[in-house]
């Protein structure tokens, strides 16, 4: 009953949070404009490469023209709902250990990793989310795709999955700042981590490419992220590949949240 | 070339521009002498990962003929030193536009955002399909990323390579001109809103 009452709790503070960012979000509208339009001329680029890529390629990797739709339309909508949760959040973490704010924030009663993960709420990479979802449905209609709801469930399970990997990533990034007080690599740190999710796993094959390619689905899984959920939808629905992404979000998620709490501990006795 | 617009437009809007106009300092120069010293930090700090990675795309890609003549090599190094030039100026010119707008960011977003696509940073420029990759080696974001590759792997060669070279050197004349006349026009309106 208290987790109950707990995640109730936590719930009502994050619907109330949305709201309060989306009136300000508003309150700005010509920026917010600007905002959406960067986001749709990124979309636009992402579209642009792909369509450069199959004019020249009937597949790539072994995923033909839908199906890398798909992928693209995927990722764009997971790299939307990260950036619309956390990114902004995780970005200011460095500023709050800078400026000393951050003892403010730990005072209250509130669990730390919410407070300081989910403090604002992005609209203006929201409708990415939407957008990324329209892609996805115009590959599936391309590719004939048959309602198959066990496919569906998998992908929802698995993209749940994949951001919450990608979230204890940027958790644990994030958590650096605590040592490196200028921590405005975050966001080059964070590019690089997208730039890998952007593309199928089986683009690394090859005599250099194959050993990254697994060092980053087994051991840093980032690759696993958009290519399991993707992969579940439109091709094969590898079983092996589902549970190892189940497993690395859990792993992911305690160890994520033991690397934050303990680098909360090394601020609070450096600041006294 | 980061900060650059952001941090000129920041100086117009809490008014620490006031320093250059009381030092005789002209701040155009003394922004370019301080990106040209933080590009050497940077060059000589990220030359060996950037290296270990060229080797590492020799070796399992064989991406490369070897060096190229001196030739093509002094090309080369002519093209990146205006390119630097070109990309300077470029973001000056977008950083006084904070004379107007006070708040730049936007902008910038904007411009960076499609500076990615159109310098050729993505997939090259020739890959395009026709219109468009005329179009994109007209401008002058192409000498931001892909001009410079393409000289170095020697595909353009000759009199073109002479022409997009003097193309190059004109677009940086061109936004030198811009930024000091932007800068001119902005400090004019500056000084009336200070008094």
């Amino acid at each position: 009953m208290p987790i109950m009452g707990g995640l109730s709790r936590y719930l009502r503070l994050l619907a109330s949070l949305g709201v309060y960012t989306l009136n300000r979000e508003l309150a700005f509208r010509g920026n917010f404009l600007v905002k959406v339009s960067v986001e749709v001329i990124w979309l636009g680029i992402l579209l642009a490469f792909y369509k450069v890529v199959f004019a020249r390629a009937s597949t790539v990797a072994g995923w033909d023209e839908p199906q890398y739709l798909f992928f693209v339309g995927a990722f764009f909508a997971l790299n939307g709902l990260i950036e619309m949760l956390f990114l902004e959040n995780c970005n200011e973490f460095a500023e709050l250990v800078r400026t000393g704010d951050l003892d403010a924030l730990l005072l209250k009663p509130i669990d730390e990793q919410f407070l300081i993960s989910c403090r604002r709420i992005d609209w203006g990479t929201a409708p990415n989310v939407l957008m990324g979802a329209a892609v996805m449905a115009i590959a599936l209609h391309h590719g004939h795709w048959h309602l198959d709801v066990l496919r569906l469930a998998t992908f929802l399970v698995t993209f749940a999955c994949g951001t919450a990997i990608a979230y204890a990533f940027m958790l644990m990034l994030t958590s650096l700042s605590v040592w490196m007080v200028r921590n405005q690599s975050l966001m080059e740190m964070w590019w690089l981590f997208s730039s890998l999710a952007r593309y199928p796993r089986e683009i690394f094959a090859g005599a250099w490419a194959q050993p990254l390619g697994t060092f980053f689905t087994y051991f840093v899984p980032i690759l696993v992220v958009v290519n399991v959920p993707a992969n579940a939808m439109v091709r094969a629905l590898d079983w092996p590949m589902v549970a190892l992404s189940v497993v690395a979000t859990v792993l992911l998620l305690w160890l994520s949240r033991r690397f934050f709490q303990h680098a909360l501990r090394s601020y609070r006795s450096a600041s006294s | 070339m980061p900060n650059l617009a952001a941090g000129i437009a920041r100086e117009v809007r809490e008014g620490t521009l006031k320093r250059y106009l009381l030092q005789p300092m002209d701040m155009i120069g003394y922004l370019l002498a301080y990106r040209v010293a933080h590009k050497f930090a940077y060059i000589v700090t990220s030359f060996v990962p950037y290296a270990l990675l060229f080797l590492v795309c020799q070796l399992s890609l064989g991406v490369f003929d070897g060096f190229p003549d001196p030739m093509t090599l002094g090309a080369y190094i002519l093209s990146l030193v205006l390119a630097f030039l070109v990309g300077f100026f470029f973001e000056a010119s977008v950083g006084m536009v904070g004379f107007w707008f006070l708040e730049v960011t936007s902008l910038l977003y904007i411009v960076m955002t499609l500076n990615f696509f159109i310098s050729g940073q993505m997939l090259p420029l020739d890959l395009l399909p026709q219109p468009w990759s005329r179009l994109l080696q007209l401008l002058p974001f192409q000498y931001l990323a892909y001009f410079p590759a393409v000289v170095f792997l020697g595909k353009v060669k000759g009199v073109e390579l002479g022409l997009f070279l003097l193309g190059e050197l004109l677009w940086a004349i061109a936004f030198m001109v811009l930024a000091r006349v932007l800068f001119r026009m902005g400090l004019r309106r500056y000084s009336a809103f200070g008094g």
